[in-house]
């Protein structure tokens, strides 16, 4: 288990060096002059050549990634060419807002999806299972943009319910951190519950046919029992894969739902960086991005391996 | 008050055109046992099914269930739980299934206890290693403590009796408990069951389509046949002198384990169970029975009646029936097979596919890391020879490599080590032409009828490949030979357009055959032809075997763990045990002393009777590599040098070879030869 721990380690190492390398790769491939950004509409061919040099940008590729990167390692992320502000704070104050709404959503849609997946198949054929199937399939069918904005009309603009931009720290008070989380964590969960919902229904269906669990019926265990213990125990291993890959879904949802509802976190602050063509903070937000993706990966294949005794308890018992 | 009493039992499933069991009435008093046998869909199961309540709330079951005095068919499923698991134990068939992979043993053998009898957990773990060590489990604890992966199937079956038991139930169900274990650990687990019954006087409701277990286990038997109860009485008397037409015949087709001449042939019943069987418009075994006698009462519905031996009959000429009748003997014309050269040889050949990897530390010019990937033998350099027209049964339980060896004859998989020639020359340097010529000559035909066969194919397209791929028969003539292979097999010419899941069992497997036939082989690897079908269609697929074998002179690799199957087929057998042959030579003399002691004890395994006073041996320490391969596991074990040295295969006289340390008695002479053919050997 250490020795596959590891490797996958290494692995996850391997690929945010290579995802290092395109992000630098492809930043420099964009039609921009970062010193004709940084000069202004005033500046001359002289002073953007002075100014190339002084930033180091007329050195060779190679040698101008491997400064990056090495600082990059050593926790320096550079500075924000539009704001001149250093990069990493701001980064790392978006990561926790984006962390907070990516938490919540996962929750929510891990244990709504695999509810509803439990639902659907204990009720198969019936109304529970098409009510739960026809909404689980409205929700992946219509972008997260819209589902957005129609919670904002209906919530929002309509009722008054929840605040439908923004977002608040606990120093604004419990209350109104959670109310500001609740339209966009809606908005992510509803794209998101399709996938766990129908995984964890058909997966139940392959157990609940299980000999082991018409065993545990023969033994007289209540239903209830029959389906949590000895059910869903084995019913959960592919939903733990499923929820890794959703997580790749969700950030791409999460830059979408920042910007409708204006909440200030790592999707906006890449959305911002494309526009304005920040390249430093590009690449930051790109490979924190990353790296997040790789390493929810990684815990899903632990978790994965924990949860699953074939894994964990390799050798037979003579 | 009887345990159970089962009245007009009727099953029907939802959207059955006809009933699963219909009208069964029986009686399983306290401490006694009933056996169930039938092939499979005669409706044995279903009785289990609607006594343990999982046929699904759609299935409509009417009748009584009378479970001590109680009837439980009308009693809602909350109201049964309690008694399921806590007064019926039940144990199903697959007991690589039957565990919960997620559960750790303890838990799942405590669970019962602590739920029906609120018994406190560490109480319930406690008494679940006590009872593991009942059932004859070396280390309980550790047992206890492992997941099911981690168990052998003989281990896991052990586990879940254990399960079953485990709130001391009057009565235990069990479905096919043995079915899918090798026979060496199945008379294993029946001397347990036996056991049990006598120590703890629990009733045996026992189903299963082997009747020498019934015989063996159960005091009484109810044989079942698309749906009805035919016969109901005493085990002994009935499987010993059967009354009802499908008894006998049932019976009469079991391959006796002796070795059987070339032109014998095994009884068999013709046709197959009727889809819908309509009790009401007569006998349901009317179209298939020897005794067939449509003109008289046969044609009115049967009703069980006591005969003269005393147990119940639905057959109303059962009292002046004589035996199952026997095929006539063919001409005796001796082995059509010359001794000489072999068509296939086997030379030492070896496989072997990697384990477990593991990471090492080596050295190479400075200290690598490397992975090491551990190698597990498969085959472990055995040699076997097949002549032109000889059939050489190979026979062992499940991982002994024996289905590996006969992909290895045909090239399927490469080899590690050693060679196989076929007609001289060595598979492993052959050009791609000349394999495809070889690929033509020799032919295969699986185990598993449902997945062997494309299900997107029809029974002619399917046997039209071969002939297109070899190019052997024109575009034209393809119709008219498939036709001819279909005869062959003895299935109609029309067949050619019906799919694979139209088709019974037995059917498939001969559309198999008939596509391993149509390229003109010589030679067949036969892997475990017969051990998917029921008993009564296994000896037709067998005769058709060697009818074949008679007709083209096919050389067969015939692989089996059945080795009353192989024998009836085989001239001559080589026992496998993990790898290495233990004991080869001509078919009758493997079957009689001297024996290997693996041999014997595959032998006794299907013995008739079973003592349950005797304890099977415990197996030995893990012994290290180089010794004999069966050390572990031998009664006769000598010591050191049975684990330290792998005995070489020692002629014993008559053609026989064992591998065995023990200093066995030569063959004996054959005085009265029981057949007369009996193959000459090299």
């Amino acid at each position: 288990m250490a020795i596959y721990v590891l490797r996958r380690l290494g692995a996850v190492l391997a690929t945010l060096v290579v995802m290092s390398l395109l992000v630098f790769l492809s930043t420099h491939a964009l039609p921009s002059n970062t010193a004709a950004l940084i000069l202004g509409q005033y500046s001359t061919p002289e002073t953007r050549a002075a100014l190339e040099h002084k930033l180091g940008l007329d050195l060779p590729l190679t040698v101008q990634y491997w400064r990056w990167a090495s600082a990059l390692l050593q926790g320096d992320l550079g500075a924000s060419l539009v704001m001149e502000r250093p990069v990493a704070p701001m980064l790392w104050d978006a990561f926790g807002r984006s962390a907070l709404l990516a938490g919540c959503t996962m929750a929510v849609v891990s244990t709504v999806g695999v509810g509803m997946g439990i639902v659907a198949a204990v009720w198969r054929g019936r109304w529970p299972d098409h009510g739960i199937s026809m909404f689980a399939y409205a929700g992946i069918s219509v972008p997260e943009f819209y589902w957005g904005l129609v919670l904002i009309l209906v919530f929002g603009s309509t009722f008054h319910l929840f605040p439908t931009s923004g977002a608040a720290t606990l120093a604004d008070g419990f209350g109104t951190m959670v109310a500001h989380l609740v339209l966009p964590v809606v908005t992510l969960t509803l794209t998101l519950l399709a996938h766990v919902s129908r995984l964890t229904r058909s997966s139940m269906l392959e157990v609940l046919d299980s000999m082991y669990v018409r065993v545990a019926r023969a033994r007289g265990f209540p239903e209830r029992v029959v389906i949590l213990r000895h059910a869903l125990r084995n019913a959960l291993l592919p939903a733990i894969t499923i929820l890794a890959q959703d997580f790749g879904f969700l950030i791409g949802g999460i830059v979408a739902v920042e910007a409708i509802f204006a909440y200030p976190g790592l999707g906006r602050l890449l959305i911002f960086s494309l526009e304005r063509q920040d390249l430093p903070l590009m690449q930051a937000a790109i490979l924190v991005l990353t790296a997040v993706y790789c390493l929810a990966n990684l815990g899903a294949d632990l978790l994965y391996g924990v949860a699953n005794p074939r894994i964990r308890y390799a050798g037979a018992v003579e | 008050m009887s345990l159970l009493t089962i009245r007009n039992l009727s099953v029907r499933y939802p959207g059955a055109a006809t009933q699963a069991v219909r009208d069964a009435s029986f009686t399983l008093e306290a401490g006694g046992s009933l056996g169930i046998v039938g092939e499979s869909g005669s409706g044995k199961s279903s009785i289990a099914g609607a006594i343990l309540n999982f046929l699904g709330a759609d299935t409509r079951i009417d009748g009584q269930i009378l479970f001590e005095g109680t009837d439980l068919v009308p009693m809602p499923a909350r109201q049964r739980r309690p008694i399921l698991g806590r007064r019926i134990g039940s144990v199903f068939q697959d007991p690589f299934t039957a565990l919960n992979p997620a559960l750790r043993i303890g838990a799942q053998i405590a669970e019962p206890m602590i739920r029906h009898l609120r018994m406190p957990k560490p109480e319930a773990a406690a008494r679940a290693v006590a009872l593991l060590h009942d059932m004859g489990m070396q280390r309980p604890a550790e047992v206890a403590q492992a997941f099911p992966h981690q168990l052998s199937g003989g281990m896991k079956q052990r586990a879940l009796i254990a399960a079953a038991l485990a709130c001391d139930p009057p009565l235990l169900i069990l479905d096919e408990p043995t079915t899918a274990l090798d026979v060496t650990v199945e008379a294993q687990i029946l001397q347990l069951l036996a056991r049990l019954r006598e120590q703890k006087r629990i009733a045996l409701l026992f189903i299963s389509h082997n009747l020498g277990i019934v015989r063996k286990l159960c005091d009484n038997v109810a044989v079942m046949y698309a749906s009805q109860l035919v016969e109901l009485g005493d085990a002994r008397r009935v499987l010993d002198r059967p009354l009802h037409p499908y008894s006998k015949g049932l019976l009469a087709s079991r391959p006796p384990l002796e070795a059987a001449s070339r032109g014998s042939r095994l009884p068999s019943i013709p046709g197959q169970m009727p889809q819908y069987p309509a009790p009401e418009q007569g006998c349901v075994f009317l179209a298939r029975c020897a005794f067939a006698d449509p003109a008289s009462g046969c044609a009115t519905p049967q009703s069980l009646a006591t005969a003269e031996d005393g147990h119940a009959v639905r057959c109303w000429q059962a009292n002046r029936l004589g035996p199952w009748p026997r095929l006539r003997e063919m001409l005796s014309h001796g082995p059509t097979f010359t001794a000489g050269d072999a068509l296939l040889n086997i030379t030492d050949l070896r496989k072997s596919y990697a384990g477990g990897r593991s990471w090492q530390l080596g050295w190479k010019r400075g200290p690598v890391l490397r992975r090491r990937a551990a190698q597990v033998p498969a085959v472990n350099g055995i040699s076997l020879s097949v002549s032109p027209g000889e059939v050489l049964g190979l026979v062992g339980e499940s991982g002994c490599g024996k289905s590996t060896t006969g992909r290895l004859a045909l090239r399927l998989t490469e080899p590690s080590g050693g060679s196989v020639e076929f007609d001289g020359a060595d598979l492993a340097l052959m050009a791609p032409a000349t394999l495809q010529a070889f690929r033509r000559q020799a032919q295969i035909v699986f185990q598993n009828v449902g997945s062997s066969l494309n299900p997107r194919l029809s029974v002619g397209e399917a046997l039209e490949r071969p002939l297109a791929l070899f190019d052997l028969v024109p575009a034209e003539q393809r119709r008219a030979r498939v036709e001819e292979l279909l005869e062959m097999v003895r299935l109609p010419r029309d067949y050619r357009t019906r799919y694979p899941h139209q088709l019974s069992g037995g059917e498939r497997q001969r559309v198999a055959i008939a596509r391993a036939l149509a390229t003109e082989p010589r030679f067949v690897v036969c892997d475990e032809p017969v051990s998917a079908l029921d008993v009564s269609v296994q000896a037709a697929i067998v005769n058709l075997l060697a009818d074949l074998r008679d007709r083209f002179g096919l050389a067969y690799l015939f692989i089996s763990h059945d080795l009353a199957v192989v024998a009836q087929l085989s001239d001559r057998i080589a026992v496998m045990y993990r790898g290495t042959i233990c004991e080869t030579g001509p078919a009758a003399e493997v079957l009689r002393p001297p024996w290997h002691p693996y041999t014997r004890m595959l032998l006794d395994a299907v013995a008739e009777e079973i003592d349950p006073a005797v304890e099977p041996p415990a197996p030995q320490a893990a012994h290290g590599s180089g010794g004999c391969v069966f050390a572990a596991r031998c009664p006769h074990h000598l010591g050191a040098i049975c684990d330290r040295e792998a005995p070489p295969l020692k002629p014993m006289g008559g053609g026989l070879s064992i591998a065995c340390h023990l200093d066995l008695p030569p063959v004996a002479p054959v005085r009265n030869s029981t057949s007369p053919d009996a193959v000459t050997v090299r």
